[in-house]
């Protein structure tokens, strides 16, 4: 090893050349790039439409007519909210709502309860009872409407096979709202129970198994391990579900088409007539923006009890 | 409005029914041309659209396909046939469509093409409650001044050529001879219900969609001495819903509906037909251009041949009641305000063919309900149709509905009332005091809103 007591000498490293401007993008700007197609997707098909919306929601505009848009200020929303056919579509929309929801939430859960006790066959049974929710909704209304017949269908030929009278599903206004609840709830229950079981399964094996060393009894672990745990998670599922039902009108369309009278017409139902039937497109635009608010504060105050719970 | 009685009516050709069974009635309905506005007093709106030129313009030589659009029903294939084998002696180069939606979407299908400015079709066959909405918004090409130098208006009944009007509504049914009244009609479907237990004394449309329940009530209204409204004055609440309206109502409600089927509450052209073509019903009522399958032995179940289909089912028309009146049912030919000036130019020369009585004539020969008087009293048509002679004997009897342009309003309301009546949501009464309440705020607002 040879000392010395020059000092170092650095390597020259040649001067890096001036940074060229290039084309190249930095990470905001790729990052840009990537959203962008989605974000104009997202622009020109829900929030250009919903402004759209908004604007002809102050004016007197029919799609088909030639005659110009006229401004009229809120006097589309104080028809709408002063309008006791709209009150009673949100009554029935609210009666199918808590209907349905409620009877898909029981249903969902219990059966992904069952379903999660298993050990095996837990996946076929899964996919079993998924079927329904792939199927669209047309085609379940369609074929619904042929087996609640009155004269050929299959629910009252086994109805009357045990004895029992046949039942005017589709054509009575006591039967015609719980056939479409029944209706919906065989098609979306599934979709609860998709969720419940995730929670389910997510449930720590270990506090069943501290429960059962404590000789806790199966209704004290349900209510005190299982509920808890996966009750944030079902109450997404129904926040998700009460928003689907809210805008329900493929179901109506088919199978009541809102009868008998106006008894099973929902509020999304309605407005698809007073869009479509006279084209008061202003008027349906205001009633478009009211739904849209009402879902949105609704889910809102959901949310913030859902937040509620999860901090406690 | 009460139309008056016209003159010089034929007498009811009641069919007997060889096999007392099975009877079918039937309201006659079918396309032909009708001028889009003018005429027809009561409308308040101003039509908006572009105007049809008095004559024919230059066609071109060019291949061209006329297209139409239609609900989806028998007729409609008929007259894609018809005027293919026909209208093509004349204009070779033309090829002539007849597209088909299913009933529920026929109003959304057009309109929403009207709405985008831009049809894909040429002429559009509209119900009676498109027309008034039609013609408002300019959807349609005026053809006034067209229908006056190029088609024979004396050579039609008023009701079948005049804006916003329609069709006569008959009612046929292979009943009782004795049976003249509609409640002795009532009366032998009663009886045939419950001499032949499966089948029931009645059906007919109830359905909460189109127009399907309000023609029946408007039936039975005319008939009990009833009145839709007063046009003079425009006044509905008071006229509709005035005794005989009430009577009407209850006859409609608790005299007609018990003897129809379980779950019949949602019933319209096909599923009376299908009642009929299985011989689950004594007496039915039906457009009679939706027919024809009734008679198809691959269809029913009545038969193996026509000839023995015909000797259970029968046709005729409405019997009388308080007045011998049948309210109007029908479509009409117009043209598209967007289509491009060749195509309608085209339109307007199919239109001006369609209505010669030698093409009137052979249209009846083929199946279809032609419009010209002298068309509809030939041997072409009488004897084209078990049922024909039934839709002749109807012109005369024709009263009009609400000519306005907020037919489809009026009509919609009516409709959802009528048949919350019929399948118990809504007491008879209430329903049409209702209906007369919420028309007359229609007709005071003259059509503003939507709700």
């Amino acid at each position: 090893m040879v000392l010395t007591n020059e000092p170092p000498v650095r390597e020259v490293t040649p001067t890096p050349p001036p940074r060229r401007r290039t084309s190249r993008l930095g990470d905001r700007g790729l990052a840009a790039l990537f959203i962008s197609p989605a974000m104009l997707l997202l622009l020109a098909m829900s929030v250009f439409p919903l402004l759209w919306a908004l604007t002809l929601s102050f004016t007197n505009y029919s799609a088909t007519s030639s005659a110009p848009a006229e401004f009229v200020g809120f006097a589309n929303y104080a028809e709408i909210l002063t309008s006791p056919a709209v009150r009673q579509r949100a009554l029935t929309t609210l009666v199918y709502v808590v209907g349905a929801v409620t009877l898909q939430t029981v249903l969902g859960f219990g059966i992904a309860y069952l379903i999660s006790r298993r050990e095996r066959g837990r996946g076929l049974l899964t996919t079993v009872f998924l079927v329904p929710m792939m199927l669209s909704p047309v085609v379940v209304g369609l074929f619904w409407r042929f087996m609640l017949d009155a004269q050929f269908g299959v629910v009252n030929s086994l109805l009357t096979s045990v004895g029992l009278q046949p039942v005017e599903w589709l054509t009575r206004q006591e039967t015609a709202m719980i056939s479409l609840i029944v209706v919906d709830t065989w098609q979306w229950t599934p979709f609860i129970m998709l969720i419940a079981l995730a929670g389910l399964t997510a449930v720590p094996r270990y506090l069943y198994e501290a429960a059962s060393i404590d000789r806790a009894s199966e209704w004290f672990r349900f209510r005190n391990i299982t509920l808890p745990l996966v009750w944030p998670l079902l109450l997404i599922a129904v926040m998700f579900r009460a928003i689907e039902a809210f805008r329900l009108f493929d179901l109506v369309y088919i199978l009541t088409n809102g009868g008998p009278g106006v008894s099973t017409e929902t509020l999304s139902f309605h407005v698809y007539k007073v869009a479509f039937l006279g084209f008061n497109t202003g008027t349906a635009s205001a009633y478009g923006i009211l739904m849209v608010v009402v879902v949105i504060v609704l889910a809102q105050i959901y949310l913030r009890y859902l937040n509620k719970l999860k901090e406690d | 409005m009460r139309s008056e009685r016209r003159a010089g009516r034929r007498s009811l050709p009641v069919r007997q029914a060889r096999l007392a069974t099975t009877a079918v009635a039937a309201a006659v309905a079918t396309a032909t041309v009708l001028g889009a506005c003018g005429g027809g007093g009561g409308g308040t709106a101003e039509a908006g659209g572009a105007t049809a030129p008095a004559t024919v313009p230059e066609l071109t030589d060019e291949p061209l396909t006329l297209s139409f659009i239609w609900f989806e029903w028998p007729p409609a294939q008929a007259l894609e046939d018809f005027a293919n084998a026909e209208y093509t002696t004349e204009r070779p180069n033309v090829t002539v469509e007849v597209n088909t939606v299913p009933n529920a979407n026929w109003h959304d299908a057009m309109f929403t093409q009207f709405a985008a400015r831009q049809t894909d079709f040429d002429i559009a066959i509209l119900d009676s409650q498109h027309i008034g909405e039609a013609v408002t918004n300019g959807n349609i090409v005026e053809l006034t001044e067209f229908i006056e130098g190029n088609i024979e208006t004396d050579a039609f009944d008023p009701y079948l050529l005049a804006a916003y009007g329609q069709y006569p509504q008959a009612e046929t049914g292979k009943r009782d001879e004795s049976a003249k009244t509609w409640d002795e009609m009532i009366a032998v479907a009663e009886q045939c219900q419950a001499d032949n237990p499966g089948v029931s004394g009645l059906a007919f449309h109830q359905a909460n969609g189109s127009d399907a329940a309000a023609v029946t009530y408007n039936t039975v209204n005319g008939l009990y001495g009833g009145n839709l409204w007063d046009a003079a004055s425009r006044q509905i609440d008071g006229v509709l819903n005035d005794e005989a309206g009430h009577r009407a109502m209850d006859v409609l409600v608790n005299e007609m509906k018990p003897l129809t089927a379980a779950g019949s509450g949602n019933w319209f052209i096909d599923e009376v037909n299908a009642a009929v073509a299985q011989g689950k019903a004594c007496i039915a009522f039906n457009w009679i251009a939706a027919s024809g399958g009734l008679l198809d032995p691959e269809q029913s179940t009545l038969g193996a041949t026509r000839e023995e289909i015909l000797d259970t089912l029968g046709f005729a028309t409405l019997p009388t009641q308080e007045t011998d009146l049948v309210p109007l049912g029908g479509m009409g030919m117009h043209v598209s305000a967007y289509a491009a000036a060749e195509h309608q130019a085209e339109a307007l020369n199919f239109m001006k063919w369609f209505l010669q009585e030698d093409t009137q004539k052979k249209w009846a020969a083929a199946g279809g309900v032609p419009s010209r008087t002298d068309a509809l009293e030939s041997p072409e048509f009488l004897e084209a149709g078990p049922f024909n002679q039934v839709y002749a004997d109807s012109v005369s009897r024709m009263r009009d509905m609400w000519n306005v342009p907020e037919y489809a309003r009026l009509v919609d309301i009516e409709n959802t009332s009528v048949n919350a009546a019929l399948n118990g949501a809504m007491d008879p009464r209430e329903a049409l005091d209702t209906i007369a309440v919420e028309q007359q705020q229609i007709l005071d607002s003259s059509g503003s809103g939507g709700l």
